[in-house]
């Protein structure tokens, strides 16, 4: 005798004379008995993904917020989800990003070490609070966006989901701290130039998800998880130091998401290839526009020259040889991601020294 | 202090295992770094990092598996743990960041692009390990 024969006495109506449904006891048609074993750090999202719940389908049946697994009604509510390929949204490597996510989160309030920030030299504190305006101007897009798309994500698609929700987390302690060190040495925020916006803008207004972490992920947060590793390198203080590690840390992890859900679209919609070339192709050059505009590379020079005394001498040669690594490292992603922008591009990449060979073999060992 | 050494990096090993607390703050880091230094003498140590702790200290060769490799002359390594101990953590250009962003004294490099992705995800990890170098009695 199972267990549920033993129900069989329960009753078809409540004591105010409801109709009751013992369905989920007797019936259900989900899967009974899984046992996932926690791993040494806990239950992860990777140690349940077992049996049907952890199969991610191609094309979910419903467009419901039933949880993946469960036994759905066939009458379910359309949810009016746009994005219901699995290709649309995933990368393999998503689990693995949100438990590394929720792992890793920190507090701009209590992690930084705000109380041993010194007094700087007025041309560096002006060119800190410079990048952090530009930082804090920035930031939020990369929550914004996500949130744009995330109710259209069909939600069998979850883990995806909520691996963005990490993700809108992280930008807002960006937000949040970049805020922080621009109003706490007696600087303040600076000068918001057009320039950022429309960078912002074109993100913002891409067509398709795919084309939208085209932008996002491997384009915009790319250059600035480089700006965050630049950042650590020219902090004048141990605080901004640990300001941008922190910051880092998260951005490439956002960067990895998007890398490998490019990656995978294209791998299982190579039409989708063109649609995301055509965003890079504008975004690219919008890039540029942002990238060289004249109040952020004069102020990341000024930091790279550590003042104004060497700005010219020894600010901008080190902007050059780093602008150059950024654009490596860009083209290089792109060719992890299955997009090769060598043939494409309009970087120019002669003038900037960067080898396409190099590109090529990073791609290759992908 | 001879950083060439795998006692070294043992010391290293046993100082995080011994202060996890100051890897909680960080989270869980799963990775797998190769060191590697140039010289008379070429010298090779695999560290594996398991959530909070240093899960081994391996002698290794240049190219054997690891989620990424930092590769530099010994002059460049001694340098770097040298400015560890005297200012009690990296300071200036010597952070592991620096150094592999500036890529000329110690390069980062992989294979697999998502382990190349760890030196970032996990960078104030890494970063904390090595500065273990100025709490720890380091060998001769």
């Amino acid at each position: 005798m199972t267990q549920t024969d033993t129900y069989d006495q329960l009753p078809d109506t409540s004591p105010m004379g409801a109709p009751l449904d013992w369905a989920w006891l007797r019936g259900a048609k989900s899967e009974w008995g899984v046992h996932p074993k926690p791993s040494p750090r806990g239950l992860t999202m990777l140690d349940i993904a077992v049996g049907k719940y952890g199969e991610v389908p191609e094309h979910p049946a419903h467009r419901s917020m039933a949880p993946r697994g469960a036994d759905v009604d066939p009458d379910t509510v359309d949810m009016g989800y746009i994005l219901n390929r699995k290709s649309d949204v995933w990368a393999e490597n998503t689990r693995e990003l949100y438990e590394e996510a929720v792992a890793r989160q920190w507090s701009a309030t209590r992690d930084i070490p705000w109380g041993e920030l010194e007094e700087l030299p007025d041309d560096v504190e002006h060119a800190m609070c410079q990048l952090c305006t530009v930082l804090t101007e920035v930031e939020m897009i990369a929550a914004d966006l996500p949130a744009k798309w995330m109710w259209r994500m069909n939600h069998d698609f979850i883990e995806a989901k909520m691996f963005l929700c990490t993700q809108i987390m992280d930008e807002a302690r960006h937000a949040e701290v970049f805020r922080k060190r621009a109003l706490s040495n007696g600087g303040g925020l600076l000068i918001s130039r057009s320039g950022s916006t429309s960078l912002l803008r074109t993100i913002m207004e891409a067509k398709t998800y795919t084309q939208a972490t085209a932008l996002l992920h491997l384009l915009g947060e790319g250059f600035v998880l480089d700006i965050f590793r630049m950042g650590e390198l020219i902090a004048p203080t141990d605080v901004e130091k640990r300001i941008f590690r922190m910051c880092m840390q998260d951005e490439a992890r956002h960067v990895a998401y998007g890398t490998m859900h490019l990656r995978y679209a294209v791998e299982h919609d190579p039409d989708v290839a063109e649609e995301i070339h055509e965003a890079l192709d504008h975004g690219e050059s919008v890039l540029v526009d942002f990238g060289t505009a004249p109040d952020i590379s004069t102020a990341l020079a000024m930091l790279l020259a550590g003042g104004a005394e060497h700005v010219e001498d020894k600010g901008f040669p080190l902007a050059q040889e780093l602008s150059t690594k950024q654009f490596t490292s860009y083209l290089a992603r792109c060719e992890r991601a299955g997009i090769s922008r060598l043939e494409r591009t309009t970087i120019p990449l002669e003038l900037l020294g960067i080898d396409p060979d190099t590109i090529r073999a990073a791609g290759a060992a992908a | 202090m001879d950083v060439d050494r795998i006692s070294f990096f043992n010391a290293l090993a046993i100082e995080m295992n011994a202060h996890p607390e100051r890897y909680q703050v960080l989270g869980d880091a799963d990775m797998s770094a190769l060191i590697v230094m140039n010289g008379d003498a070429s010298f090779c140590v695999r560290v594996d990092f398991e959530e909070l702790h240093c899960a081994g200290v391996h002698q290794a060769e240049p190219d054997d598996p690891a989620d990424f490799s930092l590769v530099g002359d010994r002059d460049a390594w001694q340098a770097m743990f040298d400015d560890i101990v005297a200012h009690g953590r990296a300071t200036g250009l010597q952070t592991i960041n620096s150094l592999a962003l500036l890529g000329d004294r110690i390069a980062c490099g992989g294979t697999d692009p998502m382990g190349l992705d760890k030196f970032s995800r996990f960078n104030q990890t890494l970063q904390e390990f090595f500065d273990g170098a100025a709490r720890t009695a380091v060998p001769a």
